[in-house]
């Protein structure tokens, strides 16, 4: 997986011009310094910049929070390892993003806010296969909405640093959705949806052959 | 019921009741266009200030993909004013060969990372902030004929000239076979359209014809701070893009799609031929072309936004008048002549050579070209499909600010005529027919030899 994560970062990194986004001037905060005309300089957020580091900020937590809870109670072993994964990831890119909200000078959140506090509220209730079952739905709702908040970010912010973040980012959340996707496929008995159907990843792939086994038997 | 399953059964439930709680939405300008924050003429100033690294960036991605030579074959386009260009222009990675990527499984080539660059969905050439983007020649002519001023000042047409369609098209009108290409070699616009056409077709098409080409407010090219052009604008008109009822090549990003940065380009596809299809718009599947005319105002113009095209001053054509005449010119804009091609839409043996009949061959059976696009459905289906192009590469990779993702069920265009409207697919990303024929090969897996590739390209030149 750091491999992985590593490679994309690499691949990402070579076709990056000096400077991220080139973004619609006409959503720049106003009064933004320029580092060169045209060009905001670095770490001045815009309302969009701001908003994301709350969302992503709360979010993250959520997600490390919620991972390591699923790391204790999951039922299935693939659940506890993707429980694992995503606890080491988003430590990583939480530290990221609040190394990138100090240096734009936007505080983090305080709390992961009623969402994500109902959620937990949810999980703790559960145990066995239902908290399984329950953590990968909420599982694969959160990286839908992430899959998009990194997008709106890369369009509508102004920061560079932010926005390289949320474009690096972007691949390993869709890797996280795909195997959310394959494991739910395999403990509901649904066919798999999205990536895990279009397009299986080799870890994905392993889930999906599980499930065709069970489904013979 | 053992234990775990009912525990299981419950677990769904609890889930499915429990996560009935409200939950925040996305920032709204996930989805709607937000308003500007600066002042027209600092964006104008900063847009002017970038526009240099904007288009070096582009013209980087664009030579690193293909080869944009002028390599002209000795196929002219219908109206003689241009030549096909020759050879496959998608450029390979090192160490492989067509040949050799064919044989791999889509999974090695997405593994080792050697799907051709030039395959992958075509950037625009400002992604976030989009929008339509004209040629030169279509600036220049309206320019000139109009005083209207189609030149925007952040981007400019990125493709050289020699790899779109002839300029001006040739018109064919199915209401006069006899007389062949009326267009008089000029553009039409609001200037000129009532002296070329009036005797050829009928007060309603004339009516038609004139909506077509009368400018309306559109997301870059309008009267309020929020425009890409530098005076306020009258706005575009339908043939702006739709030269003469094909396509100059304009293309802008699909208006069905978002977040922005996935939104994937969209190249100008021809007006001819309306009469036989059946689906409009490469997503979106409009079951006629008075649904597409009525509605393209707010989704093309101004990105499927209808709140913005408000703000802006969209034109609502009226579905009882407008909308049917405008139908009613379109529909009679016919392909251009294919004196090969029999009834049926089979090649004549009589006047075919024996490449191009060995390529009908192929075309018909391994190329598997025939089960969409069926010769005597004007080489269509009627249905969109899902080539799954994201099993040769990895998704979610960003490239000019161009996130990577897969492109989902895209709508069978036609091929008649199609040497005559360069660059291929949906987004433009196969400068020649060339390309057509190596980008099907290996994503429908088909193993064509080289012979059967030449003799393939030399029927679809005779469409």
């Amino acid at each position: 997986m750091q491999a992985l994560v590593l490679a994309a970062a690499l691949v990402t990194l070579t076709t990056l011009p000096a400077a991220a986004q080139i973004g619609n001037s006409a959503g720049a905060a106003p009064a933004t310094p320029q580092q060169a005309p045209g060009q905001p300089a670095p770490h001045y957020p815009n309302t969009q910049d701001r908003l994301f580091i709350q969302l992503a900020g709360s979010g993250g937590t959520a997600e490390e929070n919620g991972a390591r809870l699923a790391e204790k109670k999951a039922h299935d072993a693939a659940v506890k390892d993707f429980a694992r994964r995503l606890a080491q990831d988003h430590a990583k890119s939480n530290q990221q993003l609040a190394s990138l909200a100090k240096a734009a000078n936007v505080p983090l959140p305080e709390n992961v806010g009623p969402d994500h506090a109902a959620q937990t509220a949810e999980l703790e209730k559960l145990n066995g296969a239902a908290f399984d079952v329950a953590y990968l739905r909420q599982q694969l709702l959160e990286h839908q909405k992430t899959v998009v908040l990194l997008q709106w970010e890369m369009s509508q912010g102004q920061d560079a640093a932010l926005q390289r973040q949320a474009m690096e980012s972007l691949p390993v959340v869709l890797e996280h959705l795909q195997i959310a996707q394959a494991i739910f496929a395999r403990l509901t008995g649904a066919g798999p949806q999205g990536l895990a159907a279009s397009s299986p990843s080799p870890a994905t792939k392993a889930e999906t052959d599980r499930s065709r086994l069970r489904s013979a038997r | 019921m053992s234990i775990r399953n009912a525990a299981f059964l419950i677990g769904l439930l609890v889930a499915a009741t429990v996560s009935a709680y409200a939950a925040d939405p996305l920032p709204p300008d996930a989805t709607y266009r937000p308003l500007p924050t600066l002042p027209f003429s600092a964006v104008k100033a900063n847009d002017e200030a970038q526009k240099p690294k904007v288009m070096q960036r582009h013209s980087s991605m664009l030579n690193e993909r293909y080869d944009l030579s002028n390599r002209p074959s000795d196929v002219m386009m219908s109206g003689g004013r241009k030549p096909v260009q020759d050879g496959v222009r998608v450029k390979l990675p090192s160490g492989v060969t067509w040949d050799s990527l064919a044989r791999m499984t889509p999974e090695e080539i997405k593994e080792r990372r050697l799907l051709p660059e030039g395959f992958k969905p075509l950037p625009h050439v400002k992604q976030l902030t989009g929008g339509q983007v004209f040629p030169n020649r279509q600036i220049d002519e309206i320019a000139g004929q109009e005083q209207r001023n189609l030149r925007r000042f952040d981007v400019e047409f990125d493709l050289p000239d020699h790899l779109t369609p002839e300029f001006p098209p040739p018109i064919f009108l199915t209401t006069q076979p006899e007389l062949g290409d009326v267009s008089r070699g000029q553009l039409l616009t609001i200037r000129n359209y009532y002296e070329i056409l009036n005797g050829l077709v009928t007060p309603v098409q004339m009516e038609g014809l004139r909506m077509l080409l009368t400018p309306f407010p559109q997301e870059e090219f309008n009267q309020t701070e929020d425009r890409k052009v530098a005076e306020a604008s009258l706005g575009v008109t339908c043939l702006d893009c739709h030269a003469n009822f094909h396509t100059n090549g304009a293309f802008h990003l699909t208006p069905d799609v978002r977040p922005q940065a996935k939104r994937f380009r969209l190249d100008t596809v021809s007006l001819r031929g309306m009469f036989n299809q059946r689906i409009h718009g490469s997503k979106r599947s409009l079951r006629s072309v008075e649904d597409f005319t009525q509605f393209e105002q707010r989704t093309a113009y101004f990105n499927g936004d209808h709140v913005s095209a408000q703000r802006k001053g969209v034109n609502r054509p009226d579905r009882v008048d407008h909308v049917p005449m405008m139908a009613q010119m379109q529909n009679i804009v016919d392909f251009p002549p294919a004196p090969k091609l029999d009834a049926f839409k089979r090649l004549d043996p009589t006047k075919a050579t024996a490449s191009e009949l060995a390529g009908e061959k192929v075309f018909m059976g391994k190329g598997r070209c025939a089960e969409c696009h069926i010769p005597q459905e004007s080489f269509l289906d009627h249905q969109m499909h899902d080539l799954k192009l994201e099993r040769f590469y990895r998704v979610g990779q960003t490239v000019n600010d161009f996130v990577f993702m897969p492109d989902g069920p895209i709508k069978t265009l036609t091929l008649r005529g199609i040497k005559d409207s360069p660059p291929y697919l949906h987004d433009g990303r196969l400068p020649t027919l060339a390309d057509t024929v190596e980008f099907f090969n290996l994503v429908l897996g088909l193993k064509l030899t080289q012979k059967e590739k030449e003799q393939l390209l030399a029927y679809l030149l005779t469409l």
